[in-house]
């Protein structure tokens, strides 16, 4: 039996290694030779290489070897920074909001992606790997987010991050309540209309959540006697908050002014979760404390204010009061535009408040991954974590510099020199194209297309809009 | 005394017969019997039979081929010069429903994924104690408010077109499908089957109520099945144990969904871009459909996928186009625009090539007669000219499970047939002849069909 098994075993490798040889010559190796490697968590490395294999950083030292066919890069003069992590977009989602109802904890931005949206190449070309897809914020309790690693021109089920812990977005303050909407003469306002109202529709659901949950294990007990008991109905809004309730959904929750974000503290307290991060929280510095005891992280913007009345009390140094009280801070964009140059956004937060140049990083790297619970995987250049990185021309942090190449497990997603050699060849087929048969511009027409999308601040305060 | 009694038997019974054949053929006061001869055969299911002639009696195909002579009670029709084709199937319309004059969909020449997006249609009624609002109402029936006649069905019959799948195309659980014929006094006899399958478009509510997003649309069309499974238990064990078990409420809009979640009956999901497929494709397997795509302008990106789970499509011949006139102000279009207008004319070809199942439809086609100019453009873009006949004919059958009965020039089959002067596709044939169940359809001049078509225009 045991030679049986031995036998099998072999059988096994034999057939596995050439599979493996032929996936190792679809992904070569790449090495990275005497480039300045800022890992985050090890500190900046001079003159040092970065050797990726199989999709993972295989090693990082000084005259580092690698196999005959791998890819060479000469780093000389540049930069190799790990992939940028945004905590806050909605690029490639075709809707952001199901705002028909105050909970709609049933909606997964999963079902909505669009893989082929161009935002996601330029948010490559700013050096960003790792997105986490937030619902819009126009209720209390929105929908289910979704990380994803920017593979772009490949299917939808490659982008989702593996491993990335399931999250809820959840909302507070003015889009909530509908500040900004006018009252239409009779068209009743979705409730809730006030701040003690969004408490309310968060305890209410959380209190149906207990008592699903509840009714679910007397079922399931109750039924290994009586196999003719009818189950209780499955409830795809009760579900997701069953599991914040244990512990196995994180929330990410957009909130502003001291009031609610002490509120959702407390209401996380008394049903017994954590809430993950504080998005925007744009007057966290002044609960920082509270908001570090709670063990929430806080995902802002550096210098983004006044745009409703619920964010006039920011300032700049948000960024650096929060990390020194403890807190897990980092730096989102909430817009597809901020998202290519989120490595200025970070290194505004050495000019405000004096934090180290490695802080600052890590509002953009590790901290995030953090934040989503994928720091294993990405977020630092480290041995063993995925091969998701970006070579920048110079330091990350000058506005100078930019991205020359992005890679994700090991694979080129960006490279400039191949983008700029690509554009006659897309030239040449435009004309093409436009001579052929249905793109013929019509004799009597409509009037022209509408400008295509300009890109805009950010997403928070255009929380009715849908795109196209 | 017996062999009295049997001869009297007899007598009595031959009367009976004769009286029954003289009151039916009093009712449909005609000739039942056709023969077309000397015309060139395309019998899709078999060779083309280049000169011969094919028998039809009372409504069904009695002959076809070589050496078939005109039985002598049959009108005959000289085919000399003449293709007689199958009756050609659209797959998907909105033909015979009140009202039915759909606008033209401004998504479509963008090739934006919105082709079914703008169109605002009036829908069956809903159901008396649905407990859905409309649009989420998987109970409702075509068939309850199919009409017929019509100016739309003249054009369709004019360019051959006999037999069609018809639903409007609102609502998310948009109701249940029925495959009519183009020809008959009452809804009754224009009837195939019904119900043929369920529709699903992911278009959310547009009335301020939930699913008001395409976020929401996914959601409450799982919550929806979800609960259908578990009424289907409910049921079940109501039927077991009707004693001591608390009676489930009846839910008419569950229970449409039944058969659906059973895998029993076909679910036609309207999806035209590479995402909205996936999304269908996800949303079958997840729940394990049966299921259809309708649109399918992409589908070609996906034909793996498509082959793999035996998921068909009803490809809709409506092919984007440019709609703007050229203007130097204008912002330049999107490659990806300009690409998808170009591939969308080789999609068919792409399909066929890679063996995934499909059929052609008019889509939100409003000109009818673009339908079979567009059919030549797939031809132009490598699709073979036989396969577009089949997507007309034996492919939809297939698909739509009526393979016994239509899609091919057999003995037994319901008597549709197109008629053409020429080849199909060729830009100056012209139908001369549309039998319906049998009987020749009146065909208008082919000059007015436009203007009847859609006045709009």
């Amino acid at each position: 039996m045991k030679r049986f098994i031995a036998k099998l075993l072999l059988l096994v490798i034999i057939t596995a290694l050439p599979l493996k040889a032929t996936r190792a010559q679809k992904q070569p190796e790449t090495l990275i030779r005497n480039a300045t490697v800022l890992t985050v968590t090890h500190g900046t490395l001079q003159n040092t290489d970065v050797l990726l294999r199989n999709g993972k950083i295989a090693a990082v030292g000084k005259n580092l070897n690698a196999s005959p066919n791998a890819r060479i890069i000469d780093g000389t003069g540049k930069y190799v920074m790990p992939g940028i992590i945004d905590c806050h977009s909605h690029s490639m989602l075709d809707t952001i909001n199901e705002g028909t109802l105050a909970v709609t904890s049933m909606v997964h931005t999963a079902d909505v992606l669009n893989t082929t949206d161009v935002d996601l190449y330029r948010e490559l070309a700013g050096g960003v790997t790792t997105l986490n897809l937030l619902h819009g914020s126009a209720n209390p309790i929105g929908g289910l987010n979704t990380v994803v690693k920017i593979k772009y021109g490949r299917p939808a089920s490659e982008f989702l991050f593996p491993g990335a812990m399931p999250g809820i977005k959840f909302a507070l303050g003015e889009n909530v309540k509908r500040s900004s909407t006018p009252n239409q003469p009779g068209v009743t306002r979705r409730y809730p209309n006030t701040r003690m109202g969004v408490e309310e529709v968060i305890r209410d659901a959380f209190t149906r959540a207990r008592d699903y949950k509840r009714a679910w294990d007397e079922y399931r007990a109750a039924s290994k006697n009586d196999k003719n008991l009818i189950p209780p109905r499955r409830d795809l809004q009760l579900e997701p908050l069953v599991e914040v309730l244990e512990g196995k959904r994180y929330v990410h929750a957009h909130c502003y002014v001291t009031s609610e974000i002490l509120m959702l503290i407390n209401l996380a307290d008394e049903f017994g979760f954590k809430v993950r991060t504080f998005q925007h929280v744009l007057e966290g510095y002044k609960v920082a404390k509270e908001i570090a005891a709670h063990g929430a992280g806080a995902s802002i913007f550096a210098d983004s204010w006044a745009y409703k009345i619920e964010a006039y009390d920011a300032i700049p140094y948000n960024a650096a009061i929060l990390t020194r009280a403890g807190v897990v801070v980092s730096m989102n964009s909430d817009s597809d535009e901020r998202a290519r140059r989120l490595n200025i956004e970070a290194a505004k937060a050495m000019h405000w408040g004096d934090l180290t140049e490695e802080q600052a990083l890590k509002l953009i790297t590790i901290n995030p991954a953090i934040q989503l619970g994928i720091q294993d995987r990405v977020g630092s250049i480290e041995v063993g974590k995925d091969a998701d990185i970006a070579i920048w021309s110079g330091h990350p942090f000058s506005v100078y510099s930019r991205v020359d190449t992005t890679f994700i497990d090991g694979e080129i997603y960006f490279d400039r020199a191949q983008d700029l050699a690509r554009r006659p060849e897309l030239a040449k087929e435009r004309a093409a194209l436009e001579q052929a048969e249905p793109n013929r511009p019509r004799p009597q027409g409509q009037s022209p297309q509408t400008p295509r999308r300009r890109p805009s601040g950010h997403a928070d305060d255009e929380i009715e809009v849908e795109r196209p | 005394m017996p062999k009295v009694r049997s001869r009297l038997l007899v007598a009595l019974v031959s009367l009976a017969l004769l009286f029954v054949n003289l009151n039916a053929n009093a009712q449909r006061n005609t000739i039942d019997t056709y023969a077309i001869t000397n015309a060139r055969i395309v019998t899709v299911s078999g060779p083309v039979i280049e000169h011969g002639t094919v028998v039809v009696r009372n409504g069904l195909i009695t002959a076809a081929g070589e050496n078939v002579s005109a039985p002598p009670d049959a009108r005959v029709i000289d085919g000399s010069g003449l293709t007689v084709y199958p009756g050609l199937i659209d797959s998907y319309t909105n033909l015979a429903l009140p009202e039915a004059s759909p606008s033209p969909s401004p998504g479509a020449g963008r090739g934006g994924g919105g082709d079914f997006f703008a169109q605002t249609q009036p829908r069956p009624t809903p159901g008396p104690n649905s407990t859905r609002p409309p649009g989420l109402q998987p109970e409702v029936m075509v068939e309850d408010v199919i009409r017929p006649g019509g100016a739309e069905i003249v054009a369709a019959r004019n360019i051959g077109i006999t037999t069609a799948l018809t639903l409007p195309r609102t609502g998310i659980w948009m109701g249940q499908s029925a495959l009519i014929n183009l020809s008959g006094e009452t809804p009754q006899q224009m009837i195939i089957v019904s119900p043929l399958a369920m529709h699903v478009g992911f278009t959310p509510l547009r009335n301020g109520g939930y699913p008001g997003s395409l976020l929401g649309v996914f959601s409450s069309l799982r919550q929806m099945m979800l609960d259908a499974q578990r009424y289907r238990e409910a049921m079940q064990i109501y039927e077991r144990a009707p004693r001591g078990t608390r009676r489930p409420e009846t839910d008419r809009s569950l229970g449409a969904l039944v058969p659906v979640i059973e895998g029993r009956m076909p679910v036609v999901m309207l999806a035209n871009t590479e995402r909205e497929i996936t999304r269908a494709l996800d949303l079958g397997e997840e729940f394990k459909l049966k299921l259809i795509i309708a649109g399918g302008r992409e589908a070609d990106r996906l034909s793996e996928r498509l082959v793999k789970q035996h998921v068909p499509v009803l490809l809709s011949l409506d092919l984007p186009k440019r709609t703007t006139a050229a203007l130097p102000e204008a912002d330049p279009e999107p490659l990806r625009v300009l690409r998808e207008r170009v591939e969308a004319q080789q999609t068919a070809g792409k399909l066929a090539k890679a063996g995934v199942r499909f059929a052609f439809e008019s889509g939100s086609l409003t000109n009818m007669s673009e339908l079979m100019a567009n059919a030549g453009k797939t031809i132009e873009n490598g699709l073979s000219a036989t396969d577009a006949v089949r997507a007309f004919t034996i492919w939809p059958a297939e698909i739509l499970g009526v393979q016994n009965q239509l899609g091919s020039i057999e003995v037994g089959k319901i008597a549709n047939l197109t008629i053409v002067r020429g080849e199909l596709f060729d830009r100056n044939s012209r139908v001369t002849y549309v039998f319906i169940d049998g009987r020749p359809v009146d065909l208008r001049p082919p000059r007015n069909e436009a203007s009847t078509a859609s006045p709009s225009n």
